[in-house]
């Protein structure tokens, strides 16, 4: 028994030697501070395979060192794992957690230590709160909202929508921005829903959503229960059409569903990598699933472009992390996705598109792009 | 909203009955060590990759072998096959929970039951860790028990598989009710959660039936996680969930009572359906817990009180 304990203690040692040795090395270090378990674990994984692409692929003469952190889904953790990562090194950036509820957290923090976080996560407080240290490369809920809302009414014609959100910060964010949308574009909700992320069984809010006669169904949910509130929406005979939220664009998520039932779904996303054509997106999404044997999604390839306009910086001749935070602020970054740039509060992207299922496929179409929504390009 | 009545009370009861599984398999273990089994929510998740896992295995299988039956739906080579899936992924569970017994809790047999609790805790830790490594984070869609579909019946439309969960359930718990009631073993699994140095005195192996507890409280966790992954997917961080629904039926139902259990588990899925669909999601919750603690207020030994009153 004492030999174990002795071994195990020298084991513990010698592997925190080397991950100090690692860290402290002269190399530029980037921690990847995100959710890999927990009810947002499929974002945060996409996440993670997006920024860990973008490292090994780092330009010739920027050497990058990077670490994961699984940040689960509780803000302490996630607090918790950028405190390491402070306290292992000088980190020039960190890919931050999509979860807003832990950016929010996380952000006082970051912004104490001087470290930009590179996040994708789209709660529209974030970047309201003043804090230069916040970079989101994900359409925010003021751009992609927009999108959602002037498909549901200008190309879908809807009058009477009916909206379902999660409860959770992204879902309240979500859910503001588009109340005031639809209003403001002569739609106003006709009926909406809170539910929690473990909600399972979505009829009675289904029910209570046919009974207001809506004509459009608008989706803001996580992955699983966007998945779950069209399938038992389609099993209940609402086969109304559904703009749903950036989750519905995940490959992971429509292959929850039928063919059948992904029928008049639509989705509002940053980019849809495996619906595009170009030749520098389709090298992306190969290289993608040969690395990470799954298919890319908008939050892989936002973090992925994060990630690079991080190296850019570096390639430019920033060397510590005011002075990336500073490139970050100031220039324009053509990414895979689109084109960055701040806003001046870290809005970073501006764009937004709306893929469609036609019911025969599991791959979406892009039918409409947003550029510039918000008029900071 | 009146005519989705019958359908939210079928979604309400079907819900129930699967959390009742849980929470019997729950109690089982509460009531052989006399300690809390925290992992058994993420052994329902464990149940439903089990079943996820056997279904890639059979259907092509059943693909190559079954008559086509493509006038049922679109994925009719596979129509009952869950009837096969359902009884392996139990095996599997149960092979697990005599896994989980050895590992878990036998060693920690003759210390303190704080100790059993936490490591059922890891238990359920490492499940999770490990089904998100093995499976990743994207939920999967199990078997349904006979078939995919709905059927209408005048104004409502019912779920095949709602009703099918319903009666699964209602089998696999009169089931375990008579296996405890009715045979030897049953009796000696009761002498043993009774008075295990007692009934070591005549003859009976309380580790043997100990181990066979765990084996019967897992697979019953793995046939509920079976039973939901279909109509609700199944991911690794499921288990909390499970877990949390669980031991509220078992406060609420009276500790160590089998049929207070159950009764209170199909309470729980019908009181949380009907109130979400009358009030709100986020008002069901609290309801239900405000309902809880109403309960342990006025009756802390539950519904059905336990007959020996060891613990309340």
């Amino acid at each position: 028994m004492i030999r174990r304990v002795a071994l195990l203690t020298v084991l513990t040692v010698h592997l925190a030697a080397v991950t100090a040795t690692t860290v402290n090395a002269k190399d530029a270090y980037i921690p990847i501070l995100v959710p890999i378990t927990g009810f947002i674990a499929l974002e945060g994984t996409a996440q993670r395979n997006g920024a860990i692409q973008a490292l090994e692929n780092a330009p010739e003469g920027v050497t990058v060192t990077y670490e994961v952190s699984d940040t689960s889904t509780s803000p302490e953790v996630a607090v918790t794992a950028l405190h390491r990562a402070l306290e292992r090194g000088k980190p020039v950036a960190a890919a931050a957690s999509i979860f807003g509820t832990q950016m929010l957290a996380m952000a006082p923090l970051a912004q104490r230590a001087g470290v930009p976080l590179i996040t994708v996560s789209g709660t529209a407080k974030l970047t309201e709160l003043g804090n230069p240290y916040i970079f989101r490369f994900f359409p925010g809920d003021g751009v992609v909202k927009v999108a959602h809302a002037r498909y549901a009414v200008e190309v879908l014609g809807a009058k009477r929508p009916a909206l379902l959100y999660q409860t959770t910060s992204y879902g309240q964010s979500g859910q503001a921005q588009l109340a005031k949308i639809l209003k403001d574009l002569g739609a106003p909700l006709v009926f909406e829903e809170a539910l929690a992320p473990s909600a399972k069984d979505m009829l009675p809010a289904l029910a209570k959503l046919r009974a207001a006669k809506p004509d459009v169904i608008l989706l803001h949910l996580h992955s699983g229960p966007t998945a779950l509130a069209i399938r038992q929406a389609r099993e209940a005979g609402i086969n109304l059409p559904v703009v749903a939220g950036s989750a519905m664009h995940q490959p992971s998520t429509a292959k929850l569903l039928s063919q059948a039932q992904l029928s008049g779904v639509c989705a509002e996303s940053a980019a849809s990598p495996i619906s595009e054509s170009d030749a520098k997106l389709v090298a992306f999404t190969r290289e993608f699933r040969t690395r990470f044997h799954t298919e890319p999604d908008a939050f892989a390839l936002a973090q992925y472009d994060g990630i690079n306009m991080v190296l850019a910086a570096l390639k430019d001749g920033a060397n510590n992390a005011e002075q990336v935070r500073n490139w970050l602020a100031s220039h324009t970054f053509e990414g895979l996705a689109m084109t960055y740039k701040s806003d001046g509060k870290g809005n970073m992207a501006h764009d937004a598109l709306i893929v469609c299922y036609d019911g025969a496929s599991l791959v979406p179409t892009i039918v409409k792009r947003y550029h510039n929504v918000d008029g900071a390009l | 909203m009146g005519a989705s009545i019958p359908q939210l009370l079928v979604n309400g009861v079907a819900l129930g009955a699967a959390y009742a599984l849980i929470a019997l398999g729950f109690v089982l273990v509460i009531n052989a060590v006399g300690a809390v089994n925290f992992a058994q929510g993420d052994l329902v998740m464990a149940g439903g990759f089990v079943a996820v896992t056997i279904t890639e295995y059979l259907t092509p299988w059943a693909n190559d072998n079954l008559p086509d039956l493509a006038f049922i739906g679109p994925r009719a080579s596979a129509v009952g096959l869950g009837l096969v899936i359902l009884p392996l992924t139990m095996v599997v569970m149960a092979v697990l929970g005599l896994l989980f017994s050895a590992l878990a809790y036998a060693p920690l047999r003759h210390r303190p039951p704080v100790s059993v609790f936490i490591s059922t805790i890891a238990v359920g830790l490492i499940l999770q860790h490990g089904a998100n490594a093995v499976f990743g984070p994207e939920p999967r869609v199990g078997p349904p028990l006979v078939v995919d579909g709905n059927f209408a019946l005048g104004p409502i439309t019912l779920s095949i598989q709602q009703l099918s969960v319903i009666f699964a359930a209602g089998c696999l718990i009169t089931g375990t009710g008579l296996l405890l009631s009715r045979s030897q073993l049953g009796r000696q699994l009761r002498a043993v959660a009774q008075d295990p140095e007692m009934a070591e005195a005549i003859g009976i192996s309380a580790g043997h039936c100990i181990a066979i507890t765990f084996a019967l409280a897992v697979a019953l966790a793995g046939s509920a996680g079976m039973l939901l992954s279909n109509q609700f997917f199944v991911a690794p961080s499921d288990g909390g969930l499970f877990m949390l629904k669980a031991y509220i039926a078992v406060t609420v139902g009276g500790w160590g009572r089998l049929d207070g259990a159950a009764f209170a588990a199909l309470l729980i899925g019908v009181f949380e359906v009907m109130m979400a669909a009358f009030v709100s999601y986020v008002m069901a919750e609290a309801l239900l817990y405000a309902g809880v603690l109403l309960v342990l207020l006025v009756r802390p030994s539950g519904l059905l009180r336990e007959t020996i009153q060891r613990r309340t």
